[in-house]
């Protein structure tokens, strides 16, 4: 699988310029820290990055050369899966909601929700219904249901928000896990920290331009060494 | 005329007596309303659906317009298309007038508005992000579509459940455009009226307590389809 780049995306609403020429590569097997306050235009680019928002301009350059976002739209939504802040569950059970994004016979669609059911850890709710479960739960299940679909990239919107410290480490291990199967993750957030662990590099956000490569440990002071720092790092989170 | 507790006792005869010319009226406002409810609903779903998430010039104005049509007095449905379809009207030459399909378009007109109105704020209703979930999942439009649908089950089939409430107990667009006929006009609300006006009430009664019954059915159901709703809400 070869990387993905996106060049010269611009986006306004109104007259209010959300995104301004900007760049970005997805790379497989890499986690990148997408952060910035809030109404940066993070979600509008992660959206945009899935094929679901149309920006007012963007191209695409993959291995096979350069297209305009338009082009490249069907591919993206087949390649890419967006992950909503909050999920949204399908009304039913956890197994069903596995089950949607799988395709093919019967039994191979079952043995599949059942792969994606011990991958997360849910194999002894799968028959509970979706609106009994805990935020955390709800975005295992997400998370499970997107791994299901095979996707090339997976652009997450703050995905450990509101969620205790046990929960957040699981769905923590789940994106290593993604990141270990060589999926490309972008995850928008606005605790670095919490990821610093799986993260290869911190994007920042600001005034409709993106910033690259800035260490992920930058918040910790200059005199932790990098180990005493990831130790920190951990400890934080 | 015998008293009102002679006339019910031949009423529940009539009933449960089997009695031909009562169920046979029932059967006819079975046959109507369930045709013209399968007829308008498939419509209605593609209407609402278009008014809660299309977007294009005017949806406003008719989804004011569907609201408004709420309200439309079945007299006035009965009216109009008694002037479309009389002789000299514009559809005169379909001869539909006093036939089981003029009232089948008579109870689809009424049906519409109720379908449209509460399937558009049904669906309404459903989160945004559901259609971005399902498409981002691999959904196509029309996968998309029906998982929507199953999401607003609750409130489509109360949608459903309250449109047929409607025209099973509609009177005057029935009486109006199907001109109440033996063996094939009349129905339950018309033969209602003509036994009423002939001061013969057993049958009258009867027939009330069937549509009775069947509106205690339908309120029971809509009770708990919303229940189920929000329950799961």
């Amino acid at each position: 699988m070869r990387s993905l780049t996106f060049e010269m995306i611009c986006k306004a609403f109104g007259r209010r310029t959300i995104l301004e020429d900007v760049a970005i590569t997805l790379v497989p097997g890499q986690c990148q820290l997408l952060c910035g306050e809030n109404g940066a235009g993070k979600s509008t680019l992660l959206r945009i990055l899935a094929g679901m928002e149309r920006p007012d301009n963007a191209l695409v350059v993959s291995g096979d050369g350069s297209r305009s976002w338009r082009r490249a739209r069907k591919r993206l939504l087949a390649d890419c899966i967006y992950l909503h802040q909050r999920p949204y569950l399908f009304e039913g059970s956890v197994r069903y909601n596995l089950a949607y994004p799988v395709n093919g016979r019967r039994a191979v669609r079952e043995s599949l929700v059942v792969q994606g059911l011990e991958w997360s850890g849910l194999s002894t709710i799968a028959e509970q219904a979706v609106h009994q479960l805990s935020g955390g739960e709800r975005q295992r299940v997400a998370l499970a249901r997107a791994w299901l679909r095979r996707p090339r990239i997976m652009l997450l919107d703050e995905p450990t928000t509101n969620m205790d410290l046990a929960c957040r480490q699981r769905t923590v291990e789940l994106l290593r896990a993604l990141k270990q199967e060589g999926l490309a993750l972008v995850v928008a957030t606005h605790d670095p920290l919490h990821f610093a662990d799986i993260a290869d590099h911190r994007l920042t956000l600001a005034g409709g331009r993106l910033s690259l490569d800035r260490p992920v440990y930058d918040d910790l002071p200059e005199s932790v060494t990098p180990i005493d720092r990831r130790a920190r790092v951990t400890a934080l989170s | 005329m015998g008293s009102i507790a002679e006339s019910t006792k031949q009423a529940l005869v009539l009933l449960f007596g089997g009695d031909p010319g009562l169920w046979e009226i029932v059967g006819i406002s079975f046959q109507v309303s369930l045709t013209a409810i399968a007829i308008a609903t498939p419509v209605a779903l593609v209407l609402a659906f278009l008014l809660a998430f299309g977007r294009f010039p005017g949806r406003r104005l008719l989804i004011t317009l569907f609201n408004t049509l709420l309200s439309f007095p079945a007299v006035v449905v009965g009216l109009t298309f008694y002037i479309l379809l009389s002789r000299q009207g514009p559809l005169g030459e379909w001869q539909l007038l006093f036939t089981q399909p003029a009232m089948v378009i008579g109870q689809i007109a009424l049906a519409l508005p109720i379908l449209v109105a509460m399937g558009h704020s049904s669906l309404q209703a459903i989160d945004r992000r559901a259609w971005e979930t399902a498409r981002t999942l691999g959904a196509g439009r029309v996968r998309a579509v029906y998982t929507l649908m199953r999401e607003a089950r609750f409130g489509l089939l109360a949608a459903l459940l309250a449109g047929f409430g409607r025209i099973i107990a509609e009177v005057g667009a029935s009486m109006m455009l199907g001109g109440n006929i033996l063996h094939y006009t009349r129905n339950i609300p018309t033969a209602i009226a003509l036994e009423t006006s002939k001061g013969e009430f057993a049958q009258g009664i009867a027939l009330g307590m069937v549509l009775l019954l069947l509106a205690f059915l339908l309120n029971g159901m809509l009770q708990v389809v919303q229940g189920k709703g929000r329950q799961v809400a």
